[in-house]
């Protein structure tokens, strides 16, 4: 800021800022690079936006947050003065115990205003300090974000919608000279509340209650809720503009006011400098060291069984990515550790490359190429590689476990597992631990105190402590560090210091001469086990694994002898000789006798019995005969081999070698599992009883005699109720009908009578009849007997007896004589 | 390479015994870690909560342990092995028993959530009574054996303060004449007096009867001494006799053919889980004298309802006496909470260096199963299985030489199946003992044995515990219960008393080959290797051959 006259816009501040000051900016907020701006202008204009500012923000430590709040509650510009006397206060207070805060924050002011103006938060001279804009709008108070600071609107904004009467009414009540000019009424009282003497006086004649009241909102949040008919002291305060109006239920405290209650202080608790992380332990650097190398070696041994478990294919990738919880605990089994440490070997694993999916159909999680050749590193390079491969990683395994933000649970090496922060972190915490003399193990709660003071805003959750993203990582991360060797006993390791400062070759020669020395012998003992007093050489471990079981890991391993682990090394092809020349030449005491024994006797029996396949064999009687055979040429396709002297064995199938033989000139039988022989007929093959398979005809089942009989004589009763000639019961009578379709009518008199001589004769008659439904219908029926104004008969139609009942039938006529024919 | 331990994540210790600094190792580690396996070259040793607990109760505090593991470590040790150990030990104490001069027995806590903790329990509530301030409780007197029973079980082990009563004065003193209390005897007798109650864990023929003994002449009260059986009965009574100012008078035994009851009273464990229509008639005897001490032999061999009686006898003075803390049944938790922590163990090797013990050779001889015993076998009914192979007849032929081969030397034959004891006393003209023995015959036959008027003895898993054959120097096993180790253990012991010549002790288990009989024996005698006791293997045809 070279130039006389004083920047105008932030566009002509950064324009006055040197190259290197405008690279500052670039580096703190690489967001305004992407696209790189034409010009300063535009620069200006986006680093004004206001995703910019707050990504900004949440990059600023605590100090600086707290400067650029009290700049947004202080008038724009604002003088470096206020801004100094909003951060420590204007000393008329119980000033004693704040002297040293107070020093605190003015030396610590020029840096974190530095700070602000490189990152284009702040600009203008210290006389004309301006907080950009969106800036501003962030952080200062509106009702929908209370600011940090616990302050209110001002006493300009908040009587922005009141009536001049109401104000008028203030002034007076708060003793001053009425004015019709609103403007100049809310200068007057802003004028009253920033007045230390005239304000204490004013609040010297306050009811003690109102004063309480005021307490409770001096320092945030300066809302409260009131009723239509307030407390006689909230009245108090409200008469005179203490209390502004807000809703009709609510009221603010204007910022003013707060500002004298509060001696002038923006913050409650000014934090100008980091919290110290203080130390929870001092150790010997070289105890911290070694203890770090040990779990260094563990966890190489630990990752290299993580491959070898996995060697031959691991677990099945879920269908939506990750380790089942059951895999994840089968490998937490094997590996003889939690899972939560578990699943941090096997995301180590991934991340260093180690591991991966193999692409297959049924995908699989298998070791990678590069695997082998990490093996193949000393152990120092398989641990570096290891280690900066989990610095920068963005997969949190101290997820797994848990839910996303849908309620899904989280499986290792499954998605949805990084976190950005988490390298940053992770850099943080390794780098206050490195700011600790050696062997110093730091106290986590200082620890996750100083990463709150840096990143205040980042990741950080309302309800505070320990429960936020940032504490989670630092805390995962001090757990990573102790399992990974990064630190020992709290505190970080030469080791790490040096691949944290100085990089991977340096790390690694520190590391080299903590880590024990491969061994190349054994302790055996007579309780059949070996006891390797230290990690053994690659392929001396390897042997020992296929010969013995491992019964016990750790800084040794003990591996046990039994009968079967002898056997499997006979299996992989050993021979007792084999066995007995590794043990001796391996073990630095005599082999134990029961342990050369167990050898000797497992292998006495090992392959005494011989399992192989055949598909055929030829079985003779006569051994010239089978000599014959081997030493014809035309056998050798068989593949025949003599298992006794009257056996051979083929892979050729029976059909065949039976053929073949018989070419050969030979007369061979087949024979069966049983040994009999089998005599080839035709057609000898016979199906268990079965019964013939039904024929499937084309329509319904043919129908048998009593069905046909039935049918027929319901076709025909059918047939002979509508075509029969009836005879008109009372001819030309005027209630008969003749026209045949229709249902006879008959008086019931005239029913009765008839029906009565139909019973009486046998003959049959025809009626019409409607059943309780009110169907209609004719029948031809043959009445047996007529009484209580019912008709039993047997009914032609339906072929059976039935009972109807007189006053349903709509009449009756008898049939003609021919008819019936 | 430094320090001669080597601390294994399954929280086994691996000490070199060859070490220079071994032996140091050994002293400092012992307190809190259980020797399981101790072979030739390198021991293993078991961290527990159960040691860690027996290690605070003895005194030590986790800052001990931990400086023990980081001074004698060889590689870092895992810190959170070291945290683990910190946080068990922790556990311990927190909660107290002790008396109170107004409510009696009452449970204290340093701890106030742990309390809460254990109160919430459905298994406390009924053992505890008044809330007498938030960190005290009242406890019923006769449950200070249960609550400290279901303390353990919920892993918050609470220290008993509540002192014992006297008991009934009677006068003891060790009679030294010509003789005296061993170092490690007279450590023990004090490591227990010390703590209070507790288990002496010493080696077969270590002299556990003495430390019994020493124990009493400290106590100087009535004695309550609870016994595996009636020759064990005798034993202790000939024992005190010989080694105390008790008479023959004073010493009561209560068994199933005696009921005396005197100022010390020998009980077998037989008669007092004795069951009457549901009850247990003996158990009055527990009540039958105002006990000042009671001694357990054998504790792991202690029967699960001695446990429940041993339960309301917190107030008296425990003293449990065994050779190993490993129970077939795991109940080791129970000895813990009920006789009490270990107060004093010494290696059974450690031992035999000192020349109190004797050394032993052991061997296990294998013998070929003929063709037809081999089918026989194939074809034996699964349950019947063991029985057969071990009772094979080539068994008792390679038994026969055995016993030639040691002709002179006094030799014991022991087995499990009466019919092949029998068969073998018929060939080797040598008396049986068995069950249907009576005692009046089994302490004649021993007798003559001790006299050396006999030199073979064939005897059942009668004689397993306790019978004292001085001059045995040859043990046959021809068969054993499955694979119990504490029998080996015992049998071993048969032949690991002194010898007046200073001759070794050979120990032989005779083994058909290709069974489970094979099987069990590799089960047992890997125990012996643990202990130290190196074992070769023999083909039953060399040794007949060398014959």
């Amino acid at each position: 800021m070279g130039t006389t006259t004083p920047p105008r816009t932030l566009a002509e501040a950064l324009r006055a800022r040197g190259d290197e000051s405008l690279a500052g900016l670039l580096r703190a907020r690489p967001d305004l690079l992407n696209p790189v701006p034409n010009d300063i202008t535009q620069l200006a204009t986006r680093a004004g936006t206001r995703a910019s500012v707050v990504r900004a923000l949440e990059h600023l430590d605590r100090f600086a947050l707290q400067t650029a709040e009290a700049l947004a509650v202080a008038p724009d510009p604002a003088p470096y003065d206020i801004l100094l006397s909003l951060l420590t206060g204007d000393g008329l207070d119980d000033g004693e115990q704040r002297d040293d805060v107070g020093a605190a924050v003015t030396a610590a002011l020029p840096g974190a205003l530095a700070t602000l103006r490189e990152q284009a938060l702040v600009w203008g001279e210290d006389e004309r300090l301006r907080l950009v804009r969106t800036a501003r709008e962030l952080l200062a108070p509106s009702p929908q974000h209370p600011s940090p600071t616990g302050l209110g609107p001002t006493v300009a904004e908040a009587t922005a919608g009141m009536s001049p009467g109401r104000l008028q009414e203030i002034l007076t009540t708060a003793g001053l000279h009425a004015t019709h000019d609103p403007v100049s009424a809310v200068a007057a009282l802003s004028a009253l509340f920033t007045d230390r003497t005239r304000m204490a006086e004013l609040l010297d004649t306050a009811p003690v209650e109102a004063l309480s009241v005021l307490d409770r909102l001096v320092w945030g949040p300066p809302y409260g809720e009131v009723t239509p008919n307030p407390t006689p002291p909230v009245k108090w305060l409200r008469d005179r503009g203490l209390l502004l109006p807000v809703s009709t239920r609510t009221v603010v405290l204007p910022r003013e006011a707060a500002l004298h209650l509060r001696a002038g202080r923006a913050h409650r608790v000014p934090e100008p400098a980091p919290p110290v992380v203080t130390a929870a332990a001092e150790r010997d650097p070289q105890a911290v060291d070694r203890a770090a190398a040990g779990q260094a070696f563990t966890a190489l041994s630990t990752v290299e069984e993580l491959l070898k478990l996995w060697n031959g294919g691991g677990p099945a990738i879920l269908r939506a990515g990750g380790l089942s919880v059951r895999e994840l605990k089968r490998t937490a089994t094997a590996l003889d550790v939690t899972e939560p440490i578990a699943a941090f070997w096997v995301e180590l694993a991934y991340a260093a490359g180690l591991l991966a999916t193999d692409g297959e159909s049924d995908e699989r999680y298998a070791p990678t190429p590069a695997s082998d050749e990490w093996l193949d590193l000393s152990a120092q390079h398989r641990w570096t590689h290891l280690a900066t491969a989990w610095l920068p990683a963005t997969r949190v395994p101290g997820l797994v476990g848990g839910q996303d933000a849908k309620g899904r649970a989280l499986s290792a090496l499954g998605p949805e597992l990084d976190r950005s922060a988490a390298p940053d972190v992770r850099r943080r915490v390794l780098a206050l631990f490195a700011e600790l003399p050696p062997g110093t193990a730091p106290d986590p709660e200082t620890l996750l105190r100083r990463l709150r003071w840096e990143r205040p805003l980042r990741g950080s959750s309302p309800s505070g402590e320990g429960t936020d993203l940032r504490s989670r990582l630092a805390l995962w991360t001090l757990n990573e560090a102790e399992l990974l060797g990064i630190t020992g006993r709290g505190a970080l390791s030469s080791q790490a210091r040096a691949l944290l400062e100085e990089g991977e070759e340096t790390a690694a020669a520190f590391l080299a001469p903590l880590l024990p020395e491969p061994l190349d012998h054994v302790l055996l003992q007579a309780d059949l086990t070996a006891v390797a007093p230290g990690p053994l050489e690659r392929p001396l471990a390897e042997t020992l694994s296929v010969l013995a079981d491992v019964e016990s890991k750790g800084g040794a391993t003990v591996y046990r002898f039994t009968p079967g682990s002898v056997r499997r090394a006979l299996d992989a092809g050993q021979a007792a000789a084999d066995l007995h020349a590794f043990l001796a030449a391996h073990s630095r005491t005599p082999v134990p006798q029961p342990l050369s024994y167990l050898i000797d006797d497992v292998a006495r029996r090992h392959g005494h019995l011989r399992i192989g396949a055949a598909s055929a064999y030829v079985r003779c009687d006569d051994e010239a005969v089978l000599n014959e055979i081997l030493a014809d040429r035309r056998s050798t396709g068989l593949r025949l081999r003599r298992l006794a002297p009257t056996v051979l064995a083929s892979q050729a199938d029976p059909g065949s070698l039976l053929e073949a033989l018989r070419e050969m000139g030979y007369a061979p039988a087949a024979e069966s599992a049983e040994g009999d022989v089998l005599i080839t007929r035709a057609g000898a093959r016979r199906t268990p009883p079965r019964t013939p398979p039904t024929p499937v005809p084309e329509g319904p089942p043919v129908p048998d005699d009593t069905l046909l009989g039935a049918a027929v004589r319901a076709i025909r009763a059918g047939d002979t109720a509508a075509t029969v000639i009836r005879k008109d019961p009372a001819e030309g009578g005027p209630s008969s009908t003749t026209s045949s379709g229709s249902l006879p009518r008959t008086t019931s008199a005239e029913t009765l009578a008839t029906v009565q001589a139909a019973a009486m004769t046998g003959t049959a008659v025809w009626i019409g009849y409607v059943n309780a439904e009110g169907a209609a219908s004719q029948r031809v029926i043959a009445p047996v007997r007529v009484e209580g104004g019912f008709v039993t008969a047997y009914d032609h139609t339906a072929d059976e007896v039935r009972t109807f009942a007189l006053h349903r039938i709509t009449g009756v006529a008898e049939l003609a004589e021919d008819g019936k024919g | 390479m430094t320090g001669p331990l080597i601390v294994q994540s399954d929280k086994t210790l691996l000490l070199e015994v060859d070490h220079e600094l071994a032996d140091a190792c050994r002293r400092v580690i012992a307190p809190f870690a259980e020797l399981e396996r101790a072979p030739e070259h390198i021991h293993t040793y078991r961290v527990t909560p159960l040691g860690l607990w027996n290690a605070r109760a003895a005194g030590h505090d986790a800052e001990q342990v931990v400086d023990a593991l980081v001074e004698y470590s060889r590689y870092p040790v895992p810190h959170a092995l070291l945290v683990d150990i910190a946080e068990t030990m922790a556990r311990y104490g927190r909660l107290t028993l002790s008396k109170h001069p107004v409510h009696g027995l009452v449970l204290t806590s340093t701890d106030r959530p742990v309390l809460e903790e254990i109160l919430r329990s459905k298994k406390v509530q009924p053992l505890v009574g008044a809330r007498l301030d938030p960190d005290t409780v009242a406890v019923h007197p006769s449950e200070r054996g249960q609550i400290k029973q279901t303390l353990l079980k919920l892993g918050w082990p609470a220290e008993d303060l509540a002192g014992y009563v006297d008991g009934e004065a009677h006068p003891i003193e060790l009679a030294e004449d010509g003789w005296a209390l061993r170092p490690y005897q007279r450590q023990a007798v004090e490591g227990f007096w010390h703590g209070g109650s507790g288990v002496v864990v010493l080696p077969c023929g270590a002299g556990k009867t003495l430390v019994g003994a020493g124990a009493m002449a400290e106590a100087k009260a009535t004695t309550l001494i609870l016994v595996t059986n009636t020759v064990s009965a005798r034993q202790w009574k000939h024992e005190l006799v010989k080694r105390t100012s008790l008479t023959e008078e004073e010493i009561g035994e209560y068994s199933g053919t005696k009921k005396e009851i005197r100022p010390v009273t020998i009980a077998t464990y037989q008669v007092l889980t004795t069951r009457r229509k549901g009850i247990y008639p003996h158990l009055e005897l527990f009540d039958s004298r105002d006990w000042g001490l009671v001694v357990y032999d054998e504790v792991h061999l202690l029967p699960a309802p001695v446990f429940k009686f041993t339960a309301d006898l917190q107030a008296r003075r425990r003293l449990g006496l065994t050779a190993t803390l490993v129970r077939e049944d795991g109940r080791e938790s129970d000895v813990f909470s009920l006789i009490g922590p270990k107060r004093f163990d010494a290696p059974w090797k450690e031992i035999e260096a000192q020349g109190y013990i004797a050394p032993a050779d052991c061997v296990e001889v294998r013998v070929n199963l003929t063709d037809s015993e081999r089918l026989a076998y194939a074809t034996a009914e699964p349950e019947e299985k063991y029985r057969f192979c071990a009772t094979t007849a080539t068994k008792r032929k390679v038994t026969e030489a055995l016993v030639r081969k040691h002709q002179g030397e006094q030799t014991l034959v022991i087995g499990q199946y009466i019919d092949q004891l029998d068969e073998l006393g018929e060939h080797l003209d040598a008396p049986v003992i068995k069950g249907e023995t009576s005692n009046a015959q089994r302490e004649k036959l021993f007798g003559a044995f001790r006299n050396g008027e006999i030199s073979v003895l064939v005897v059942s898993k009668v004689a397993n515990f306790s019978i004292d054959l001085p001059e045995a120097t040859v043990a046959i096993q021809v068969s054993g219960t499955f694979g119990s180790r504490q029998e080996e253990a015992q049998r071993l012991g048969r032949v690991l008393r002194p010898k007046a010549d200073g001759h070794e002790a050979r120990f032989y288990s005779v083994v058909a080959r290709d069974t489970i009989d094979q099987d069990f024996a590799a089960h047992r005698q890997r125990f012996l290797a643990e202990q130290g006791y190196a074992y070769r293997i023999v083909d039953a045809d060399e040794l007949l051959a060398g014959n």
